[in-house]
């Protein structure tokens, strides 16, 4: 008895549990393949050269700050993580079904682990952000600091949106594809390829209704001081931890009926 | 530990009949209640008992009256709509005759993993690995993706993983029924000597015969309630009678 890790239940258990499907995840991300790291780094990378390619090389871009890259790119890695934890939450129980019946242990770890480990892709991925900040001659700010404070703020809201999501995709089939529409409209609605600074009159609101707009404010303070938005940070923290909130309880009201239909 | 292992009371857990008509997000946030929305029904209602620790108990009914879904909710991997399930203490589960492995990941992956689910760590599951390999037969599939092992296999995997986790209380469903006899007379010795331990058994099968072999106490469980409670003799004396 005494060699188990945590009594079932603990807190320490749960955590062990968490850590173990992660780990999981990481190790078929990336041993599985030995391009296994180039291709959690190679999306964000060929998507930030298209955009780089297209306005600054064709149209002459009005928007952004320089150098282009960097602001690109300090957008795009964290982008991949909410893009990819969203994608994921739609499948959060159908993935792992059998597991998920007969395995006893909170329900909420199948949400945890989707942000983990996807957040510890996105944090591999940060050296190729360094290397372009280096190569490009970006100035680093003491705007840096927030970076983890994005970090933890757009955690907490994937876990807020996972709790909401992945059990009403189990009861409603429907919503994993308008799920894919909405991330594509949001990725255009989101200052990744823009900065709110660039929006036109009457979009002021705006800011304020996309929590991603205060996430990606901080992080690009770090090397643009003019991208930081208090409002808009404060309101993307009031939507995170909202979020979490409703999540725990959507959470709670489903879990019975979604065990039932896995 | 306290004076129960299992602590079941006013149990009830309801399906839907059908897959179509789902019920509306309102229904499904309201709180559940006594009443019974349309097109559902009652798996299970006002089931009440208690187990000791040490104890087995044999579950005993017909197909479709709720064996299984007991089963589930007392291993913490299905939640009621009424009533408690109190279970003091880890519930190693063989429920389904997968047993929660994965198809993608070979027989050694899924080691590791189920084990770290239940608790062991790296080094725990190092250490028994060669025992649960060596007790599944299974030393020349170690790096078979598990979906190509056979149905035998499979079972011999499942019971070798589960009945070498610390957990005080065991679950079975049906799932031996499949192994061949000589292994399924491994698994009988291995569960023996588990009870011997002083673990919890909960077992559900048709099998007169292992039911005696294992079980003192028996429930029958008849159109979705407990309709006795005793020795594992009586209540297969009724259950036969009743099927007779």
């Amino acid at each position: 008895m005494s060699t188990a890790i945590g009594a079932p239940g603990s807190p320490r258990r749960n955590l062990h549990s968490l850590w173990v499907l992660s780990a999981r995840d990481l190790r078929v991300r990336y041993a599985t393949s030995w391009l296994g790291y180039l291709w959690s780094v190679l999306d964000p990378l060929v998507m930030s050269l298209i955009y780089w390619f297209v306005f600054t090389q064709i149209f002459h871009r009005s928007v952004g700050s320089d150098p282009y890259i960097v602001f690109l790119i300090a957008a795009l890695l964290p982008w991949v993580w909410f893009n990819a934890c969203v994608s994921d939450f739609t499948r959060a129980f159908q993935r792992d079904a059998k597991l998920v019946r007969s395995t006893a242990m909170p329900r909420t770890i199948w949400i945890g682990r989707i942000v983990l480990s996807k957040g510890i892709e996105f944090l591999f991925a940060l050296p190729v952000l360094v290397l372009f900040v280096v190569f490009s001659g970006a100035e680093v700010t003491w705007g840096v600091l927030w970076f983890p404070v994005a970090i933890i703020v757009q955690a907490i809201l994937l876990t807020g949106l996972g709790l909401i999501l992945a059990p009403l995709c189990v009861l409603f089939e429907d919503l994993e594809r308008t799920t894919k529409l909405v991330l594509r409209a949001l990725f255009y609605a989101t200052p990744i390829i823009y900065s709110a600074t660039d929006l036109p009159e009457g979009f002021g609101w705006l800011p304020l209704a996309n929590p991603l707009d205060g996430i990606f404010s901080m992080y690009r303070s770090a090397f643009f001081a003019e991208q930081w938005n208090t409002a808009s940070v404060v309101a993307s923290v009031v939507w995170s931890i909202g979020l979490l909130i409703v999540g725990i309880f959507v959470f709670r009201g489903l879990e019975r009926d979604v065990l039932k239909e896995l | 530990m306290g004076e129960y292992a299992i602590e079941v009371s006013g149990l009830g857990v309801r399906f839907r009949r059908n897959r179509r008509g789902r019920q509306s997000i309102k229904s499904m946030f309201a709180s559940a209640s006594r009443r019974t929305p349309k097109g559902e029904f009652w798996a299970l209602r006002d089931i009440s008992f208690n187990v000791k620790p040490g104890e087995s108990i044999g579950v005993v009914g017909r197909n479709g009256q709720g064996k299984s879904t007991l089963l589930k909710l007392v291993a913490g991997v299905l939640l009621a709509d009424e009533g408690t399930v109190e279970v003091h203490g880890g519930v190693a589960p063989l429920i389904e005759i997968t047993g929660g492995f994965v198809g993608d990941l070979t027989v050694r992956e899924n080691v590791r993993l189920t084990g770290g689910l239940h608790g062991m760590s790296k080094a725990e599951v190092a250490s028994r690995y060669d025992g649960i390999i060596e007790f599944a037969e299974l030393e020349d599939f170690q790096d078979t993706p598990y979906k190509h092992l056979s149905n035998g296999m499979k079972v011999r995997l499942a019971f070798s993983v589960v009945s070498q986790l610390d957990e005080p209380i065991l679950i079975v469903d049906e799932v031996l029924a499949v192994g061949d006899k000589t292994f399924r007379e491994k698994c009988y010795r291995r569960i023996e000597e588990m009870l011997a331990a002083g673990r919890t058994l909960f077992f559900v099968s048709h099998n007169e015969r292992d039911l005696k072999r294992f079980c003192e106490r028996g429930l029958y469980i008849r159109d979705h309630r407990l309709v006795m409670d005793d020795s594992i003799e009586n209540v297969l004396k009724t259950y036969n009678a009743d099927n007779a």
